[in-house]
């Protein structure tokens, strides 16, 4: 019971004190620009190649499940960042709360953010670059939703847990908000890799999640993307 | 230039210099993001990595992690300076404001040149590509006038930075769109029609295209001359524009007593 009280708590506290500092309008701005801008860049990149929608679609979908990691990953490992910075990660400690409900409430925030970054993304992705979601089923795509950003938050906090002990945490949160976009299948095939490389690919929650959104349109997605491979 | 204003941005470009040796790991942030969608790209673009497409991918990525280090100086900057709580003595300091932040500007974007040194290396070693650059005088001079201009830009966005708390954010979200629309790692006639003023008062949008040119890979629609004359008018607005906005930001600020606060 204590549990839950500090979960619920700790995300009450962590919802409040992220529009302590970020205004409501700058983080709609936030969300709606980066979310398009950097779909938008790799779907040009690969336009450059060939205009098959085929391949429009596949970096639409990837680029909208990974919009789910700037919140589950970067927001999460930053989370003892900021109370260093703020001066409350000693107060924090001292507290005789138990760490897991505390941190993982607070998380709870960047979990429902991720998945509303994500809708939107999926937004731009149909209205913008033409992604036909007429034959997805939605139900499985939202379940698909749903745990990548449950399951990325569990990553964000076990690469948290890590970088706890580094000074600046922000470092280690670019690094593995970055990399997902070359392991986890974002932009092009896993099996695009180098092959020593693929196995890691299998250590990121992400990889799954959008493969397991993408088979929901594998009707609309051409299997044999020649042009990338 | 007066010998006071440049002793105040060579004072600043040095201090960042200083910061960057005391703690290197910070330029890591700000060339992760250009460094891997150099990778992504130069994977997409397999099948011809070693013709137009790979020369896109380099050079682009070393474009974007100028950008990228520039947007950092000025945004992060202040808000560091906010955390230390020397911004107020910055700001009350005889010295003008904007000169500081140029000074810092410069210095990072150059900073931002390690990432194009990396991102050759890992063409060269990972992709098998080797970067012939047709004219290297060219190639030099274009890079450092870009530089200069990215700079400038970075300037304007600083001044908004002053005021907001947000600026971190801000930097975060300004980066992609910049990176689209300045066509840095594609050519801008891909992007929607509606989209092509915005890229062509990017000084940048020019700059890479001088670039290209020089490497000696691309034609380009205007010549190589032609793309620095326009950057450069483009970078005077900038410096013009940031003159008038940072007067007007650094006044709002000392009236209101909305600079530590804000």
């Amino acid at each position: 019971m204590s549990s839950l009280r500090i979960f619920f708590s700790s995300a009450i506290f962590s919802f409040r004190a992220q529009f302590g500092w970020l205004n409501p309008p700058m983080w709609l701005t936030m969300k709606f620009a980066l979310g398009l801008s950097q779909m938008a860049f790799f779907v040009f990149v690969g336009q450059f190649i060939t205009k098959d929608p085929n391949l429009t679609h596949f970096i639409a979908i990837g680029n909208a499940l990974q919009s789910v990691s700037w919140n589950t990953v970067f927001s999460v490992i930053n989370i003892t960042n900021h109370d260093k910075w703020e001066g409350t990660l000693p107060l924090l400690l001292a507290t005789p709360a138990n760490r897991l409900p505390l941190f993982i409430g607070r998380a709870m925030l960047h979990v429902l953010d991720g998945m509303l970054s994500v809708a939107i993304s999926l937004v731009f992705a149909a209205f913008i670059f033409g992604v036909n979601f007429a034959n997805t089923d939605l139900l499985a795509l939202t379940v698909a939703v749903v745990l990548t950003a449950f399951t990325m938050a569990g990553f964000g906090l076990l690469i948290g847990g890590f970088s706890f002990y580094f000074r600046d945490p922000m470092i280690i949160a670019n690094i593995f908000t970055f990399i997902l976009l070359i392991f986890c299948g974002v932009n092009f095939e896993v099996s695009q890799l180098p092959e020593p490389l693929r196995p890691i690919s299998q250590a990121f929650p992400l990889t799954y999640g959008i493969w397991a959104a993408r088979d929901h349109k594998r009707e609309l997605i051409d299997r044999n993307l020649s042009t990338v491979r | 230039m007066p010998p006071q204003m440049l002793r105040v941005v060579y004072s600043a470009f040095r201090l960042a210099m200083l910061h960057w040796i005391a703690d290197p790991q910070w330029v890591i942030p700000n060339i992760i993001a250009p460094f891997v969608f150099t990778v992504v790209a130069l994977t997409l673009f397999k099948s011809d990595v070693t013709g137009q497409f790979g020369l896109y991918a380099v050079l682009g990525g070393g474009m974007m992690g100028m950008w990228g280090n520039t947007l950092y100086s000025s945004g992060f900057a202040i808000e560091f300076e906010k955390w230390q709580g020397t911004l107020e003595e910055v700001l009350a300091a005889p010295s003008n404001l904007m000169h500081v932040i140029a000074g810092r500007s410069v210095s990072n974007a150059l900073f931002g040149l390690t990432n194009m040194v990396a991102i050759l290396l890992i063409a060269s070693l990972g992709f098998g590509i080797s970067l012939g650059i047709a004219n290297p005088i060219l190639f030099a001079v274009s890079l450092v006038l870009t530089l200069l201009s990215v700079s400038a830009l970075g300037l304007i966005f600083a001044s908004a930075f002053v005021l907001s708390r947000s600026a971190q954010v801000f930097t975060n979200g300004l980066e992609f769109p910049i990176y689209v629309i300045s066509g840095s790692m594609f050519p801008i006639w891909l992007l929607p029609f509606w989209v092509h003023p915005a890229s062509y008062i990017l000084g940048p949008t020019w700059g890479i295209e001088a670039i290209r040119i020089a490497a000696g890979q691309e034609k380009g629609f205007l010549g190589f001359w032609e793309n620095i004359g326009i950057m450069v008018l483009i970078t005077v607005v900038y410096l013009a524009i940031a003159t008038v906005l940072f007067k007007l930001v650094e006044k709002k600020a000392r009236r209101d007593g909305s600079l530590v606060e804000a």
